[in-house]
């Protein structure tokens, strides 16, 4: 206990080193005449560059049943653009040491690049062919339908931990676009054709949909002229960003129980509709859940791990897209302590809204947060990766650094009025479990409704009427 | 992330599957190392710091030489469980104040135990930096083993073993192909344990191992970020120095023989996707020949240009994903290279394909092309590894533990541009041959299960 009260005593400190200490960098920033929004940032500590290139709309353009559209044409531009063919185009990128990858996510597509110095004009170019010069060949297009399919397969085989948000999402958001699978799922990717993909391309990427985003050891003032060159007449996508509406909070706990009979845990996520990326209560909300499942001393940590031994971690977290997206809760526990460890998180939940946070809580949630900031803004990748982000959600550099002010800002009153507001009642959680559903199947149904499905199903939730 | 994201325990083998080649390559300078200042204190202790003021935060790594390898049957798993009981309580501090002091003044910390070592990391801001080591030291010298929390934190790791092996098909494969392929050496012991050692561990074994091996003499400790070398050099001689020296621990002498023909092991399981991997012995992480076997094992199987990558998942279809692996340790540890087959598809055939990969490596050797990539994959690797302080901390004790010394990290570029395409040939006729190796195939019980419906066929 002494050496606690020399930690709070040492507190200010810290504070103090955390607010002053984290200023985003200068960026130079500029719209092409097709609408491209460029960003530059210089920073020479190693001979990197990285490149984020943010591409508006995302899984959101996928046809409805064909969801994965959007990620395997993230897969195939890079199998083959200008004059490079797939195998030459992986060539070009390996044989120099750069790294470059493309995914999609539910409300954008991307590149991410990182070359060493001597090779940004082959980045540029790789990038630039990647996304205005794909070659969509239809025998590559059929690979990558297949392996995108096998891979899901594959996943089944693994580590559960890695489907939870998979079935996660499509369970809480079910008939709503964030229910829809941004990779797709067996079943959908196998209704995707070649068409559909130029489709999608022709609609919904396109110069004035981009956000281009270069960190690192390089000069700004021949990089603009040079983006400008490579990206600033492309044509405009065809179509209009897709929006989206907020989706409705769930009431009661629909539960959905995914059968994978050799499992020795049952793996669970228990969640309800959250916050977006620019609610205002969003810093009240990282200061609550640092405290209630963001850190390994976090209230559910500490009752399923630390105290009882049931698990190996348990956590919460939110993830917000522009509408307001999920906050849930993950956790597993041996398939005999099934009921035990959901109960114990659920009793959690109801603690944290009887007794929101003390004052010490408060203090040490808003030092962990500070604490632990500058790391994640340290390399050219997360610089490029978050000026992106500030650019997607019309956010400036504020966001940053005021970052400090507004984690201090926090007191009693936001903290209540967060807890109230954003986080879900026990008695309004969706369920999904996936376990060895013969052992648990009855004793899960005191939640409430019990849905079944296979972990072989080719869905990640049940085929809707 | 619902993974242990902060858990405390890593283990070598988790590690071992995500990661591609540790490659570093043409030795550059270095912005900042000339800077790098170290101390070895009179108790034996060496402190390695490199004052680096990017960010307001420092990453302290203290690496101990312990893990699964100084192990024995009884006891398997007991380095990895130990990792955990160092974050539950001493003589001053209750279980659990550790991380609630820690977390409470801004730092994390997580650690991960190996075959070979155990690692202690924490990140804080440079603010706080004599309560680290106040907290760091004071497990090091006053640890306490509370009966209820080595019965808790058995359920603990209990639960990571079910997730990251009962649970995960190719933690099954590997865990059983790496007790197959050694017969003598303590590689063979899983570094999360056995099941029934999990069970089994008593509070006087871990009193043993603290003794044993948790002494200033057999850690090293990298401190990297916003810090004044003198400054911390005074905590260490506040905090550290009268941490009594131990007797050295009990060396692992124990070779494993040769290898005089090829094993082969099945598991079976449940599975859509079967997995075939392949384990050869080669060096220690010290040796040049382990240098070759990276670059070796990343022209075969490191990224989408790589031979296995297009032979297998490209031209043939015969594998979802294909991966190599080093096993870098202080004896001689293990190549591999796995694959995931696709659902139904011929185990025997995408082993056969693999074999040709081989065979024509050791037949043609690599192409210069080849070569050069790989150079400057090293290279490019080498300076990912320092954008952040966290990756100096890992980069310096890589080299101090392993290599002997950390400045050889800052040769690892050259050496790697030193290796030619003639050693690579020779490496995969020797060290690659059908007698050196151990095959493991994981299959569905009995008939291998149908394609997934709605599949893309």
């Amino acid at each position: 206990m002494r050496s606690l009260a020399l930690a709070f005593a040492l507190l200010p400190m810290a504070l103090a080193v955390g607010a002053e200490g984290v200023k985003f960098p200068a960026y130079k920033s500029a719209t092409l005449p097709n609408g491209a929004v460029v960003a530059l940032i210089e920073k020479r500590d190693t001979p990197l560059v990285a490149m984020n290139v943010t591409v508006r709309g995302g899984g959101l353009g996928d046809p409805t049943g064909r969801e994965g559209t959007a990620s395997l044409f993230t897969d195939l531009i890079q199998k083959g653009a200008g004059n490079r063919n797939a195998a030459q185009f992986a060539e070009a990128i390996e044989n120099v040491g750069g790294s470059l990858t493309a995914g999609a996510g539910t409300e954008s597509l991307g590149v991410n690049a990182s070359f060493m110095s001597r090779d940004v004009d082959l980045m540029l170019e790789l990038v630039a062919d990647a996304l205005q010069r794909p070659r969509l060949d239809a025998a590559e297009f059929e690979k990558a339908r297949t392996l995108a399919v096998q891979s899901i397969v594959a996943a089944k085989d693994a580590d559960p931990r890695a489907l939870m948000s998979s079935y996660g999402d499509a369970w809480l958001f079910r008939g709503h676009p964030y229910g829809r699978s941004v990779g797709g799922s067996e079943a959908s990717l196998a209704m995707v054709k070649l068409d559909d993909i130029k489709r999608y391309y022709a609609e919904h990427v396109g110069g004035d949909r981009l956000i281009i985003t270069v960190v690192g050891d390089f000069d700004a003032a021949t990089m603009l002229p040079q983006l400008e060159r490579s990206f600033g007449s492309w044509r405009k996508a065809g179509a209009a960003v897709p929006t989206v509406t907020a989706p409705a909070r769930v009431t009661g706990r629909p539960v959905l129980l995914v059968d994978k009979p050799d499992a020795t845990q049952t793996y669970f996520w228990l969640g309800n509709v959250g916050a977006s990326r620019t609610d205002p209560a969003r810093t009240a909300q990282s200061v609550v859940n640092t405290v209630f499942g963001g850190r390994f001393t976090s209230m559910l940590n500490t009752e399923l791990r630390i105290k009882s031994g049931l698990t190996y971690g348990a956590s919460s977290s939110f993830s917000r897209p522009s509408q307001p997206g999920s906050f849930h809760i993950g956790s597993y526990a041996e398939t005999s302590k099934t009921v035990q460890a959901i109960d114990m998180a659920l009793d959690t939940l109801a603690r944290l809204h009887k007794d929101g946070l003390d004052a010490d809580q408060l203090k040490s949630s808003q030092s962990y947060i500070l604490g632990q900031f500058p790391p994640t803004i340290e390399t050219n990748g997360q610089i490029a990766a978050r000026l992106a982000d500030m650019l997607f959600y019309g956010l400036g550099p504020e966001d940053v650094n005021e970052y400090a002010q507004r984690v201090l800002k926090v007191d009693a009153a936001a903290v209540r009025s967060t807890i109230d507001q954003s986080f879900p009642q026990p008695d309004d959680v969706v369920l999904v479990l996936i376990g060895d559903a013969a052992k648990i199947r009855d004793a899960v149904k005191k939640y409430g409704p019990v849905t079944e499905m296979k972990i072989t199903d080719p869905r990640f939730a049940p085929a809707t009427k | 992330m619902l993974a242990g994201a902060w858990s405390a325990a890593g283990l070598a083998l988790a590690m071992a599957l995500t990661l591609g080649a540790v490659a570093q390559a043409a030795s550059p300078e270095v912005p900042g190392a000339s800077q790098i200042v170290t101390r070895t204190l009179p108790n034996g202790m060496k402190l390695v710091v490199w004052p680096d003021k990017d960010i307001p935060n420092v990453a302290m790594y203290t690496w101990y030489r312990v893990g699964s390898r100084n192990e024995r049957p009884g006891i398997t798993g007991i380095s990895h469980f130990f990792e955990h009981m160092m974050f539950n309580g001493t003589k001053t501090r209750a279980p659990g104040e550790f991380d609630r002091v820690m977390e409470g003044n801004g730092g994390a910390n997580n650690a991960y135990t190996s075959s070979d070592v155990t690692v202690y990391q924490n990140w804080f801001p440079s603010s706080v930096t004599g309560l680290i080591f106040d907290l760091e030291s004071d497990r090091m010298r006053n640890l306490d083993f509370d009966a209820g929390k080595v019965e808790s934190e058995r359920g603990v790791v209990y639960s990571e073993r079910r997730s990251s092996i009962d649970n995960d098909n190719f933690g099954t494969l590997i865990e059983q192909m790496q007790a197959t392929a050694f017969v003598a050496h303590p590689y063979q012991i899983p570094t999360i344990g056995w099941p029934s050692d999990i069970e089994g561990w008593k509070v006087t074994d871990l009193q043993d191992y603290y003794r044993q091996y948790y002494a200033p003499n057999n850690a090293v400790m990298f401190i990297v970020g916003d810090v004044d070398p003198a400054a911390v050099f005074k905590l260490a001689d506040q905090y550290l120095a009268g941490i009594p020296a131990q007797p050295a621990p009990p060396a692992v002498t124990t070779k494993e023989p040769p290898q005089l023909g090829e094993r082969r092991i099945r598991i079976e399981r449940d599975a859509q996707t079967p997995l075939i991997a392949m384990a050869w012995h080669t060096a220690a992480a010290s040796a040049r020949e382990a240098r070759v076997m990276e670059v070796l094992l990343s022209i075969l199987g490191d990224g989408d240009s790589s031979r296995l990558y297009q032979r297998l998942v490209e031209k043939e279809q015969a594998a979802v994903d294909v991966g190599t692996q080093f096993d870098a340790g202080f004896d001689p540890g293990l190549a591999w290279v796995y694959a995931v087959v696709p659902p139904g598809g011929d185990v025997t055939r995408t082993e056969k394909l693999i074999d040709e990969e081989i065979a024509r490596l050791a037949k043609d050797g690599p192409t210069a092309t080849e070569i050069t990539k790989a150079r400057n994959q090293a290279l490019a690797g080498f300076w990912r590894g320092l954008e952040t302080i966290s990756g100096k901390a890992q980069a310096l004790g890589q080299y101090e533990v392993f290599h002997g010394d950390y400045r050889k990290l800052f040769d690892a570029p050259s050496e790697y541009e030193s290796i030619t395409a003639d050693e690579v040939k020779a490496a995969a006729a020797t060290v690659l041959r059908p007698e050196n190796r151990t095959v493991g195939v994981l299959e569905a019980k009995a008939e291998p299960k149908a394609p997934a419906k709605g599949g893309a066929k």
